[in-house]
């Protein structure tokens, strides 16, 4: 007699294999095996066409319906699911779209999903309680010396996305049905983008090439010191007293780390 | 009955018992597209059901959705992805955000399904059918002793529909569900849609089934719609619930009293007024069962 491991390891196998195949496990009942296992084999395909759809919608909708369920199906068999939680499947779609053949024309499609993702991440992260007075006014009590070597820690809420290409206008052209087919320039140049939760829902902003790259740095870890020089690099003309009220008043820097 | 020979059997009091205040009343299962509707208006609907994973988040607008709901309806957590009947071991990780929502949340009811959905460490993220085997049998029933130690509190534990069965299956699904609420320390949540669409698939008589569950098993039960594919019924959540499923509930109902009863719709959700009406008919098949008891 199978183990129970052995026989969901058949189950799975089964499930894994094109409709119409034959489970290499026995089944009961007189009705055709082939059949019973389509009817699971169509059912998780569909669910995870359905999950992804709901986390990607401006990617379906530049894909059209059939060509994006038709990659998700790809996407599914070479990058499985490794959560019981469908909510975190699909982290990787947009690197995966990069790879496809269907999404050469497309060459933006891979960041548009990424920030699809990240707008996805945003909604599901704390809900610090970031009140930035507080964190204006411990900077402020920071001695000079020690301003240099500081970290300022973003909140959950928040995600950076850059691009080649103009996703954001592509983005919001396609994030919703207008009821008519919505077509943006897809050239023009690229974005520097930070998505935050406000109270009020998503905000998805295009951010100077300095504030972008500071942004970024001090989310790596980066000391305030080499994140200036991460934002000079990218744009001389950075204005860090300005940045700094900026995304601190907006709730993006969550909190000062002295040391 | 030696099912249970051999077997380590938790004390069935290991846990808090299961709440019964929503005996006699009728839910309905809450969707997107009805929360904003829900939270404008408070219809009254007696309690609500949500799937526990799509509030696993940190943070976020769902879950404020969620806690802001719980103030006028009781709740009740209904887990699809944890996996019960996997060869896999328990994902603590899971079983910890779990937790986290019901002490966030403090539902009423909180349910998982007898199935597996993933093996090797691949998911497949849909409710699978388990071979009703010995083996299985003990294995899902140190499963729910370790579910319900690990969140504190006793489980419901629903059946499945399926569309196969195991060629190596030893013991009727209905007689595996029993002894599993039996030998486990959980209850049970009847889906009465799901025993007719076996009945149909596999070809057995419903109406055993329902005779051979524990009477007092039972402490929630679920209603959906189902439609037909060929010789088969899929239970795809996406109709009203059929006759021939209305009269097995009532049929249900005489046998395990007014139990809280869910109306479940997953594809192409209709108007809250829709939903509201299938529960308002449970409703009164709730009451009249009521009256008799009484």
């Amino acid at each position: 007699m199978p183990s129970l491991a052995e026989l969901q390891q058949r189950f799975a196998d089964a499930l894994c294999a094109p409709e119409g195949a034959m489970p290499e496990f026995g089944i009961a009942g007189d009705a055709p095996a082939a059949e019973r296992m389509d009817i699971y084999r169509r059912a998780i395909f569909a669910n995870y066409r359905k999950a992804l759809a709901a986390t990607y919608p401006a990617t379906q909708r530049i894909l059209g319906e059939s060509a994006f369920a038709e990659i998700v199906d790809a996407y599914v068999r070479a990058q499985p699911s490794l959560s019981g939680d469908l909510n975190d499947y699909g982290e990787t779609f947009g690197a995966f779209l990069g790879q496809h053949p269907a999404a050469a024309a497309l060459p933006y499609l891979p960041d548009v999903a990424r920030l699809e993702w990240a707008i996805d991440e945003v909604n599901r992260a704390a809900d610090d309680a970031i009140d930035p007075e507080r964190v204006l006014e411990a900077l402020a009590t920071v001695a000079p010396e020690r301003l240099p070597g500081l970290s300022l820690r973003l909140a959950a809420r928040c995600r950076l996305i850059a691009s080649a290409h103009p996703i954001l206008r592509i983005w919001q052209a396609n994030a919703s049905d207008f009821g008519e087919e919505s077509r943006a320039a897809t050239d023009g140049g690229g974005d520097a983008l930070a998505v935050r939760r406000d109270p009020d829902g998503i905000v998805v902003e295009r951010l100077p090439a300095g504030d972008f790259a500071w942004l970024a740095a001090l989310a790596d870890g980066a000391t305030l010191a080499r994140a200036i020089d991460a934002a000079g690099e990218a744009d001389p003309a950075f204005d860090l007293g300005r940045s700094l009220h900026a995304q601190i008043g907006n709730g993006t820097i969550a909190a000062i780390v002295d040391g | 009955m030696s099912l249970a020979a051999g077997r380590t059997v938790r004390p069935a009091d290991s846990s808090p018992a299961v709440d019964r205040s929503l005996r006699g009343s009728a839910g309905i299962g809450l969707r997107s597209p009805h929360i904003r509707k829900l939270r404008a208006e408070r219809p009254p609907i007696r309690w609500l059901e949500v799937h526990s994973e799509n509030y696993f988040a940190d943070g976020g607008p769902a879950l404020a959705a969620l806690d802001d709901l719980r103030t006028d309806y009781p709740l009740s957590l209904h887990g699809v992805g944890m996996s019960l009947g996997s060869a896999d071991p328990l994902d603590r990780a899971h079983l910890a955000k779990l937790a986290r929502l019901a002490n966030r949340v403090e539902p009423t009811l909180v349910s998982e399904h007898l199935c597996w959905s993933g093996v090797g460490g691949r998911h497949y993220n849909d409710l699978l059918p388990l071979p009703y085997t010995e083996e299985a049998l003990a294995h899902v029933t140190t499963r729910v002793g370790e579910i319900q130690d690990a969140i504190g509190r006793e489980i419901l534990v629903e059946n499945v529909s399926s569309y196969l069965g195991f060629a190596e299956a030893t013991i009727p699904e209905w007689e595996f569900v029993a002894e599993l609420a039996r030998h486990s320390g959980c209850s049970l949540l009847l889906d009465v849609n799901n025993i007719y669409v076996n009945a149909v698939n596999h070809g057995f008589d419903a109406d055993r089934y329902l005779a051979a569950i524990p009477r007092d098993k039972v402490a929630e039960i679920h209603l959906a719609g189902f439609e037909a594919s060929g010789p088969f019924l899929i239970d795809t959540h996406g109709a009203p619930v059929a006759p021939d499923v209305w009269a097995l509930y009532t049929r249900a109902l005489a046998r395990f009293g007014p139990q809280p009863t869910l109306i479940e719709w997953d594809l192409d959700i209709p108007a809250f007024e829709v939903l509201a009406r299938e529960a308002a008919t449970a409703q009164s098949l709730l009451d009249a069962c009521h009256a008799v008891a009484r």
